[in-house]
Protein backbone atom coordinates (compact mmCIF):
# COMPACT_ATOMS: atom_id res chain seq x y z
CA UNK A 1 0.00 0.00 0.00
CA UNK A 2 2.76 2.38 0.97
CA UNK A 3 4.56 1.49 -2.23
CA UNK A 4 1.43 2.22 -4.19
CA UNK A 5 1.08 5.62 -2.53
CA UNK A 6 4.69 6.40 -3.23
CA UNK A 7 4.32 5.31 -6.84
CA UNK A 8 1.17 7.41 -7.14
CA UNK A 9 2.95 10.51 -5.81
CA UNK A 10 6.00 9.94 -8.00
CA UNK A 11 3.89 9.47 -11.11
CA UNK A 12 1.90 12.56 -10.24
CA UNK A 13 5.18 14.47 -10.02
CA UNK A 14 6.10 12.93 -13.34
CA UNK A 15 2.96 14.48 -14.80
CA UNK A 16 4.00 17.80 -13.26
CA UNK A 17 7.41 17.47 -14.85
CA UNK A 18 5.93 16.62 -18.24
CA UNK A 19 3.63 19.63 -18.18
CA UNK A 20 6.35 21.90 -16.86
CA UNK A 21 9.28 20.91 -19.03
CA UNK A 22 8.00 19.06 -22.09
CA UNK A 23 6.00 21.32 -24.29
CA UNK A 24 6.09 19.30 -27.49
CA UNK A 25 3.44 20.96 -29.55
CA UNK A 26 0.27 22.99 -29.10
CA UNK A 27 -1.54 20.00 -30.61
CA UNK A 28 -0.44 17.60 -27.90
CA UNK A 29 -1.49 17.46 -24.29
CA UNK A 30 -0.07 14.47 -22.47
CA UNK A 31 -2.35 13.47 -19.63
CA UNK A 32 -1.83 10.23 -17.72
CA UNK A 33 -3.48 11.27 -14.47
CA UNK A 34 -6.69 9.42 -15.51
CA UNK A 35 -4.62 6.23 -15.56
CA UNK A 36 -3.53 6.93 -11.98
CA UNK A 37 -7.15 7.39 -10.95
CA UNK A 38 -8.08 4.21 -12.78
CA UNK A 39 -5.45 2.28 -10.83
CA UNK A 40 -6.81 3.25 -7.41
CA UNK A 41 -8.05 0.26 -5.41
CA UNK A 42 -11.31 -1.12 -6.75
CA UNK A 43 -12.88 -1.13 -3.30
CA UNK A 44 -12.69 2.64 -3.12
CA UNK A 45 -16.01 4.13 -4.12
CA UNK A 46 -16.61 7.10 -6.39
CA UNK A 47 -16.68 9.62 -3.53
CA UNK A 48 -13.15 8.72 -2.42
CA UNK A 49 -12.01 8.55 -6.03
CA UNK A 50 -13.39 11.99 -6.71
CA UNK A 51 -11.80 13.46 -3.60
CA UNK A 52 -8.43 11.99 -4.55
CA UNK A 53 -8.90 13.20 -8.12
CA UNK A 54 -9.70 16.70 -6.87
CA UNK A 55 -6.69 16.74 -4.55
CA UNK A 56 -4.41 15.39 -7.28
CA UNK A 57 -5.66 17.98 -9.75
CA UNK A 58 -5.21 20.74 -7.18
CA UNK A 59 -1.63 19.66 -6.41
CA UNK A 60 -0.73 19.40 -10.09
CA UNK A 61 -2.25 22.79 -10.88
CA UNK A 62 -0.42 24.28 -7.94
CA UNK A 63 2.89 22.90 -9.14
CA UNK A 64 2.41 23.50 -12.85
CA UNK A 65 0.52 26.54 -14.04
CA UNK A 66 -0.96 28.11 -10.98
CA UNK A 67 -4.35 27.93 -12.70
CA UNK A 68 -5.97 26.20 -9.75
CA UNK A 69 -9.06 24.16 -10.56
CA UNK A 70 -8.33 23.37 -14.21
CA UNK A 71 -7.05 19.80 -13.73
CA UNK A 72 -9.41 19.14 -10.83
CA UNK A 73 -12.34 20.10 -13.02
CA UNK A 74 -11.29 17.54 -15.64
CA UNK A 75 -10.20 14.83 -13.23
CA UNK A 76 -13.19 14.69 -10.87
CA UNK A 77 -15.48 13.24 -13.61
CA UNK A 78 -12.83 10.55 -14.15
CA UNK A 79 -13.11 9.70 -10.47
CA UNK A 80 -16.87 9.59 -10.75
CA UNK A 81 -16.92 7.35 -13.84
CA UNK A 82 -14.04 5.09 -12.87
CA UNK A 83 -16.03 2.28 -11.22
CA UNK A 84 -18.76 2.44 -13.84
CA UNK A 85 -16.27 2.11 -16.67
CA UNK A 86 -14.44 -0.73 -14.90
CA UNK A 87 -17.73 -2.53 -14.34
CA UNK A 88 -18.70 -1.98 -17.98
CA UNK A 89 -15.38 -3.21 -19.39
CA UNK A 90 -14.22 -5.85 -16.89
CA UNK A 91 -17.62 -7.07 -15.66
CA UNK A 92 -19.21 -7.29 -12.21
CA UNK A 93 -17.27 -10.44 -11.26
CA UNK A 94 -14.27 -8.31 -10.41
CA UNK A 95 -16.23 -6.55 -7.70
CA UNK A 96 -17.90 -9.77 -6.54
CA UNK A 97 -14.56 -11.47 -6.09
CA UNK A 98 -12.98 -8.41 -4.53
CA UNK A 99 -10.04 -8.54 -6.90
CA UNK A 100 -7.83 -5.67 -7.95
CA UNK A 101 -7.10 -4.70 -11.52
CA UNK A 102 -4.31 -6.66 -13.14
CA UNK A 103 -2.71 -6.55 -16.54
CA UNK A 104 -2.04 -10.24 -16.38
CA UNK A 105 -5.52 -11.37 -15.41
CA UNK A 106 -7.70 -8.96 -17.34
CA UNK A 107 -5.49 -8.49 -20.37
CA UNK A 108 -4.15 -5.29 -21.93
CA UNK A 109 -7.02 -4.88 -24.42
CA UNK A 110 -9.56 -4.23 -21.68
CA UNK A 111 -7.14 -1.90 -19.97
CA UNK A 112 -6.70 -0.07 -23.22
CA UNK A 113 -10.43 0.41 -23.59
CA UNK A 114 -10.76 1.61 -20.00
CA UNK A 115 -7.87 4.01 -20.38
CA UNK A 116 -9.17 5.39 -23.66
CA UNK A 117 -12.60 6.12 -22.17
CA UNK A 118 -11.31 7.81 -19.03
CA UNK A 119 -8.54 9.70 -20.82
CA UNK A 120 -11.04 10.89 -23.42
CA UNK A 121 -13.34 12.24 -20.71
CA UNK A 122 -10.43 14.00 -19.09
CA UNK A 123 -9.05 15.45 -22.32
CA UNK A 124 -12.40 16.68 -23.60
CA UNK A 125 -12.91 18.76 -20.47
CA UNK A 126 -9.33 19.89 -20.13
CA UNK A 127 -8.88 20.97 -23.77
CA UNK A 128 -12.24 22.72 -23.79
CA UNK A 129 -11.62 24.64 -20.56
CA UNK A 130 -7.97 25.35 -21.37
CA UNK A 131 -8.97 26.82 -24.74
CA UNK A 132 -11.49 29.13 -23.05
CA UNK A 133 -13.39 29.50 -26.32
CA UNK A 134 -10.33 30.95 -28.10
CA UNK A 135 -9.64 28.10 -30.48
CA UNK A 136 -11.70 26.72 -33.31
CA UNK A 137 -13.55 23.44 -33.05
CA UNK A 138 -11.24 21.92 -35.67
CA UNK A 139 -8.15 22.78 -33.67
CA UNK A 140 -9.66 21.36 -30.50
CA UNK A 141 -10.75 18.15 -32.24
CA UNK A 142 -7.29 17.65 -33.76
CA UNK A 143 -5.63 18.36 -30.45
CA UNK A 144 -8.00 15.94 -28.75
CA UNK A 145 -7.29 13.16 -31.26
CA UNK A 146 -3.50 13.47 -31.11
CA UNK A 147 -3.49 13.92 -27.32
CA UNK A 148 -5.71 10.87 -26.86
CA UNK A 149 -3.38 8.69 -28.91
CA UNK A 150 -0.23 9.84 -27.15
CA UNK A 151 -1.76 9.98 -23.66
CA UNK A 152 -3.32 6.52 -23.99
CA UNK A 153 0.01 5.00 -24.99
CA UNK A 154 1.80 6.58 -22.04
CA UNK A 155 -1.12 5.82 -19.72
CA UNK A 156 -0.83 2.12 -20.55
CA UNK A 157 2.78 2.15 -19.40
CA UNK A 158 1.83 4.16 -16.30
CA UNK A 159 -0.94 1.67 -15.45
CA UNK A 160 1.49 -1.16 -15.88
CA UNK A 161 3.84 0.49 -13.43
CA UNK A 162 1.12 1.26 -10.95
CA UNK A 163 -0.52 -2.14 -10.73
CA UNK A 164 1.28 -4.68 -8.64
CA UNK A 165 1.88 -7.93 -10.52
CA UNK A 166 -0.15 -9.96 -8.01
CA UNK A 167 -2.26 -11.42 -10.79
CA UNK A 168 0.62 -13.43 -12.11
CA UNK A 169 -0.42 -16.43 -10.08
CA UNK A 170 -3.88 -16.31 -11.68
CA UNK A 171 -2.39 -16.56 -15.13
CA UNK B 1 -27.26 -3.50 -1.64
CA UNK B 2 -30.69 -2.38 -0.34
CA UNK B 3 -32.54 0.06 -2.51
CA UNK B 4 -32.58 2.86 0.10
CA UNK B 5 -28.87 2.57 0.64
CA UNK B 6 -28.31 2.61 -3.12
CA UNK B 7 -30.32 5.81 -3.45
CA UNK B 8 -28.52 7.55 -0.61
CA UNK B 9 -25.17 6.40 -2.02
CA UNK B 10 -26.14 7.84 -5.39
CA UNK B 11 -27.20 11.13 -3.80
CA UNK B 12 -23.95 11.41 -1.83
CA UNK B 13 -21.99 10.62 -4.94
CA UNK B 14 -23.87 13.23 -7.01
CA UNK B 15 -23.58 15.85 -4.27
CA UNK B 16 -19.83 15.24 -3.94
CA UNK B 17 -19.38 15.48 -7.69
CA UNK B 18 -21.30 18.75 -7.92
CA UNK B 19 -19.52 20.16 -4.90
CA UNK B 20 -16.07 19.31 -6.23
CA UNK B 21 -16.81 20.58 -9.72
CA UNK B 22 -18.20 23.83 -8.35
CA UNK B 23 -15.13 24.15 -6.15
CA UNK B 24 -12.88 23.55 -9.14
CA UNK B 25 -14.78 26.14 -11.18
CA UNK B 26 -14.56 28.64 -8.33
CA UNK B 27 -10.81 28.06 -8.08
CA UNK B 28 -10.43 28.46 -11.82
CA UNK B 29 -12.59 31.56 -11.76
CA UNK B 30 -10.38 33.11 -9.12
CA UNK B 31 -6.99 32.05 -10.42
CA UNK B 32 -7.05 32.54 -14.19
CA UNK B 33 -8.03 35.73 -15.98
CA UNK B 34 -8.65 34.08 -19.33
CA UNK B 35 -10.83 31.36 -17.86
CA UNK B 36 -12.47 33.95 -15.64
CA UNK B 37 -13.54 35.96 -18.69
CA UNK B 38 -14.65 32.83 -20.48
CA UNK B 39 -16.64 31.59 -17.50
CA UNK B 40 -18.21 35.03 -16.97
CA UNK B 41 -19.18 35.17 -20.63
CA UNK B 42 -20.59 31.66 -20.49
CA UNK B 43 -22.51 32.55 -17.34
CA UNK B 44 -23.95 35.66 -18.96
CA UNK B 45 -24.91 33.69 -22.04
CA UNK B 46 -26.60 31.05 -19.92
CA UNK B 47 -28.41 33.64 -17.86
CA UNK B 48 -29.55 35.45 -20.99
CA UNK B 49 -30.82 32.18 -22.40
CA UNK B 50 -32.68 31.35 -19.19
CA UNK B 51 -34.17 34.83 -18.88
CA UNK B 52 -35.08 34.82 -22.57
CA UNK B 53 -36.75 31.44 -22.22
CA UNK B 54 -38.59 32.58 -19.12
CA UNK B 55 -39.73 35.70 -20.89
CA UNK B 56 -40.90 33.65 -23.88
CA UNK B 57 -42.91 31.35 -21.62
CA UNK B 58 -44.37 34.32 -19.73
CA UNK B 59 -45.28 36.02 -23.02
CA UNK B 60 -46.97 32.84 -24.23
CA UNK B 61 -49.24 32.93 -21.21
CA UNK B 62 -49.95 36.61 -21.73
CA UNK B 63 -50.76 36.31 -25.41
CA UNK B 64 -54.52 36.48 -24.91
CA UNK B 65 -54.29 39.68 -22.86
CA UNK B 66 -51.76 41.16 -25.30
CA UNK B 67 -54.10 40.32 -28.16
CA UNK B 68 -56.97 42.12 -26.46
CA UNK B 69 -54.77 45.13 -25.79
CA UNK B 70 -53.57 45.16 -29.38
CA UNK B 71 -57.13 44.95 -30.66
CA UNK B 72 -58.24 47.89 -28.54
CA UNK B 73 -55.11 49.80 -29.50
CA UNK B 74 -55.84 49.03 -33.14
CA UNK B 75 -59.42 50.25 -32.77
CA UNK B 76 -58.19 53.47 -31.13
CA UNK B 77 -55.65 54.04 -33.88
CA UNK B 78 -58.22 53.38 -36.60
CA UNK B 79 -60.57 55.87 -34.98
CA UNK B 80 -57.78 58.45 -34.87
CA UNK B 81 -56.91 57.69 -38.49
CA UNK B 82 -60.54 58.21 -39.54
CA UNK B 83 -60.66 61.48 -37.58
CA UNK B 84 -57.41 62.54 -39.23
CA UNK B 85 -58.77 61.64 -42.66
CA UNK B 86 -61.97 63.55 -41.92
CA UNK B 87 -59.87 66.52 -40.76
CA UNK B 88 -57.74 66.24 -43.87
CA UNK B 89 -60.87 66.25 -46.06
CA UNK B 90 -62.19 69.28 -44.16
CA UNK B 91 -58.88 71.07 -44.59
CA UNK B 92 -58.85 70.27 -48.30
CA UNK B 93 -62.40 71.59 -48.61
CA UNK B 94 -61.45 74.77 -46.73
CA UNK B 95 -58.37 75.18 -48.90
CA UNK B 96 -60.54 74.78 -52.02
CA UNK B 97 -63.00 77.34 -50.66
CA UNK B 98 -60.19 79.79 -49.84
CA UNK B 99 -58.73 79.27 -53.29
CA UNK B 100 -62.13 79.83 -54.91
CA UNK B 101 -62.65 82.92 -52.80
CA UNK B 102 -59.19 84.26 -53.64
CA UNK B 103 -59.89 83.59 -57.31
CA UNK B 104 -63.06 85.65 -57.18
CA UNK B 105 -61.19 88.81 -56.21
CA UNK B 106 -58.55 90.74 -58.11
CA UNK B 107 -56.07 92.85 -56.19
CA UNK B 108 -54.37 95.85 -57.74
CA UNK B 109 -51.83 97.89 -55.81
CA UNK B 110 -52.14 101.65 -56.08
CA UNK B 111 -50.68 104.81 -54.59
CA UNK B 112 -52.74 107.56 -53.01
CA UNK B 113 -52.46 110.71 -55.14
CA UNK B 114 -54.77 112.90 -53.12
CA UNK B 115 -57.03 112.47 -50.14
CA UNK B 116 -59.23 114.66 -47.95
CA UNK B 117 -59.74 114.12 -44.25
CA UNK B 118 -61.42 117.24 -42.93
CA UNK B 119 -64.64 117.33 -44.90
CA UNK B 120 -68.04 115.82 -44.29
CA UNK B 121 -67.61 113.73 -47.42
CA UNK B 122 -63.99 112.72 -47.75
CA UNK B 123 -62.53 111.36 -50.95
CA UNK B 124 -59.41 109.62 -52.16
CA UNK B 125 -57.74 109.66 -55.56
CA UNK B 126 -55.53 106.77 -56.67
CA UNK B 127 -52.95 106.58 -59.47
CA UNK B 128 -54.59 103.62 -61.19
CA UNK B 129 -57.52 103.84 -63.61
CA UNK B 130 -59.59 101.84 -66.03
CA UNK B 131 -56.53 100.99 -68.11
CA UNK B 132 -55.15 99.29 -65.04
CA UNK B 133 -58.31 97.26 -64.64
CA UNK B 134 -59.86 99.37 -61.89
CA UNK B 135 -63.67 99.33 -61.92
CA UNK B 136 -66.17 101.42 -59.96
CA UNK B 137 -67.59 99.78 -56.84
CA UNK B 138 -64.28 98.15 -56.01
CA UNK B 139 -63.02 98.14 -52.45
CA UNK B 140 -59.94 100.04 -51.30
CA UNK B 141 -58.00 98.42 -48.51
CA UNK B 142 -54.56 98.70 -46.99
CA UNK B 143 -52.45 96.50 -44.78
CA UNK B 144 -54.18 98.19 -41.78
CA UNK B 145 -57.74 97.56 -42.94
CA UNK B 146 -60.62 99.08 -44.93
CA UNK B 147 -60.02 102.47 -46.58
CA UNK B 148 -63.00 103.13 -48.88
CA UNK B 149 -64.77 102.33 -52.12
CA UNK B 150 -63.94 103.34 -55.71
CA UNK B 151 -66.68 105.62 -56.95
CA UNK B 152 -65.57 106.41 -60.49
CA UNK B 153 -62.56 105.91 -62.74
CA UNK B 154 -60.90 107.51 -65.70
CA UNK B 155 -58.09 106.01 -67.75
CA UNK B 156 -55.32 106.64 -65.26
CA UNK B 157 -56.94 107.59 -61.99
CA UNK B 158 -59.62 106.37 -59.72
CA UNK B 159 -61.81 108.44 -57.46
CA UNK B 160 -63.12 106.89 -54.29
CA UNK B 161 -64.93 107.68 -51.11
CA UNK B 162 -63.15 106.89 -47.87
CA UNK B 163 -64.75 105.34 -44.84
CA UNK B 164 -64.99 108.89 -43.51
CA UNK B 165 -68.29 109.48 -45.32
CA UNK B 166 -71.60 109.41 -43.49
CA UNK B 167 -73.33 107.78 -46.48
CA UNK B 168 -70.89 104.92 -46.68
CA UNK B 169 -71.87 101.79 -44.85
CA UNK B 170 -70.09 98.45 -44.94
CA UNK B 171 -71.06 95.11 -43.50
CA UNK B 172 -69.06 94.38 -40.35
CA UNK B 173 -68.75 91.24 -38.27
CA UNK B 174 -67.77 91.07 -34.62
CA UNK B 175 -65.20 88.35 -33.99
CA UNK B 176 -66.50 87.10 -30.64
CA UNK B 177 -70.19 86.83 -31.47
CA UNK B 178 -70.10 86.59 -35.31
CA UNK B 179 -72.99 89.02 -35.41
CA UNK B 180 -73.17 91.14 -38.58
CA UNK B 181 -74.25 94.76 -38.64
CA UNK B 182 -73.63 97.91 -40.75
CA UNK B 183 -70.63 100.04 -39.88
CA UNK B 184 -70.31 103.71 -40.78
CA UNK B 185 -68.27 106.76 -39.81
CA UNK B 186 -69.35 108.60 -36.71
CA UNK B 187 -68.97 111.91 -38.61
CA UNK B 188 -66.72 113.55 -36.09
CA UNK B 189 -63.29 112.01 -35.55
CA UNK B 190 -60.87 110.55 -38.14
CA UNK B 191 -60.25 107.31 -36.29
CA UNK B 192 -63.68 106.26 -35.13
CA UNK B 193 -66.77 104.56 -36.60
CA UNK B 194 -69.99 103.09 -35.29
CA UNK B 195 -71.57 99.68 -35.67
CA UNK B 196 -75.30 100.36 -35.63
CA UNK B 197 -78.50 98.38 -35.39
CA UNK B 198 -77.13 95.54 -33.34
CA UNK B 199 -79.81 93.55 -31.57
CA UNK B 200 -79.96 94.88 -27.99
CA UNK B 201 -79.38 91.52 -26.33
CA UNK B 202 -75.81 91.29 -27.69
CA UNK B 203 -73.32 92.26 -25.08
CA UNK B 204 -70.20 93.55 -26.83
CA UNK B 205 -67.03 93.61 -24.78
CA UNK B 206 -64.48 96.34 -25.53
CA UNK B 207 -61.44 95.10 -27.47
CA UNK B 208 -63.32 92.77 -29.79
CA UNK B 209 -62.01 92.81 -33.40
CA UNK B 210 -64.32 94.02 -36.14
CA UNK B 211 -63.85 92.71 -39.69
CA UNK B 212 -65.67 92.92 -43.00
CA UNK B 213 -68.53 90.46 -43.24
CA UNK B 214 -68.15 89.61 -46.92
CA UNK B 215 -71.87 90.23 -47.51
CA UNK B 216 -71.37 93.46 -49.42
CA UNK B 217 -69.97 92.00 -52.67
CA UNK B 218 -67.32 94.74 -52.56
CA UNK B 219 -64.94 93.68 -49.80
CA UNK B 220 -63.73 90.15 -49.22
CA UNK B 221 -64.62 88.74 -45.83
CA UNK B 222 -62.26 89.04 -42.89
CA UNK B 223 -60.54 92.34 -43.73
CA UNK B 224 -59.82 94.00 -40.37
CA UNK B 225 -61.54 97.32 -39.63
CA UNK B 226 -60.91 98.11 -35.96
CA UNK B 227 -61.60 97.12 -32.39
CA UNK B 228 -64.69 97.74 -30.35
CA UNK B 229 -64.91 100.38 -27.63
CA UNK B 230 -67.96 101.20 -25.58
CA UNK B 231 -71.52 100.31 -26.57
CA UNK B 232 -74.92 101.75 -25.73
CA UNK B 233 -78.59 101.15 -26.38
CA UNK B 234 -80.24 103.52 -28.84
CA UNK B 235 -83.93 104.16 -28.25
CA UNK B 236 -84.02 101.01 -26.22
CA UNK B 237 -84.32 98.92 -29.36
CA UNK B 238 -80.88 98.70 -30.93
CA UNK B 239 -77.34 98.65 -29.69
CA UNK B 240 -74.65 100.90 -31.06
CA UNK B 241 -70.97 100.05 -30.67
CA UNK B 242 -68.08 102.41 -31.00
CA UNK B 243 -65.19 101.15 -33.18
CA UNK B 244 -61.62 102.46 -33.13
CA UNK B 245 -60.38 102.10 -36.70
CA UNK B 246 -57.07 100.38 -37.40
CA UNK B 247 -56.52 102.59 -40.38
CA UNK B 248 -54.73 105.87 -39.71
CA UNK B 249 -55.92 108.03 -42.62
CA UNK B 250 -53.27 110.65 -41.92
CA UNK B 251 -50.49 108.17 -42.72
CA UNK B 252 -52.06 106.46 -45.72
CA UNK B 253 -49.83 106.21 -48.82
CA UNK B 254 -50.19 102.82 -50.46
CA UNK B 255 -53.44 100.93 -50.90
CA UNK B 256 -54.80 97.91 -52.71
CA UNK B 257 -57.88 98.03 -54.88
CA UNK B 258 -59.86 94.87 -54.58
CA UNK B 259 -62.45 93.97 -57.18
CA UNK B 260 -65.01 91.25 -56.76
CA UNK B 261 -64.98 89.49 -60.13
CA UNK B 262 -68.29 87.84 -59.44
CA UNK B 263 -70.04 91.02 -58.38
CA UNK B 264 -71.82 91.38 -61.72
CA UNK B 265 -73.13 87.83 -61.53
CA UNK B 266 -74.34 88.33 -57.98
CA UNK B 267 -76.09 91.59 -58.79
CA UNK B 268 -77.61 90.06 -61.91
CA UNK B 269 -78.92 87.16 -59.90
CA UNK B 270 -80.45 89.49 -57.32
CA UNK B 271 -81.99 91.65 -60.04
CA UNK B 272 -83.46 88.70 -61.93
CA UNK B 273 -84.90 87.21 -58.79
CA UNK B 274 -86.50 90.48 -57.75
CA UNK B 275 -87.92 91.00 -61.26
CA UNK B 276 -89.44 87.55 -61.19
CA UNK B 277 -91.32 88.44 -58.03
Amino acid sequence: MRLSVLKYILLMLAQVAVWNYFDFSPYVMIAFLPALILCLPIAWGPVISMLIAFATGFAVDFLVTGQLGMTSLALVPVGLLRRGVVRLVFGSELFARGEELSFYRQGWQKFLLCTVILTAVNLVIQIWVDGAGMYSLGFNVLKFGISLLVSTAISMAIAFLMLEPTGERWK
Amino acid sequence: MPRGQKTSSFLVCAATFILLEVAALALLHASSTLQDIWLTRATHRTMAFLWGSGETVRTQFQLERLNRELQSENARLQERLRAYERGEADREELARMAEREAASYRYTPATVVKMSRNRTRNYIILNKGSEDGIRPQSGIISDRGVVGIVESVDKHFAYGLTLMNPEMSIGARLDSSDVVAPLSWDGRSTGRALVRNLPPHYEVAPGDTVRTSGYSSIFPPGVPIGITGGSRLVDGSTRQVEVMLFQDFAALRYVTVVENLERTKILSLIENTEDAR
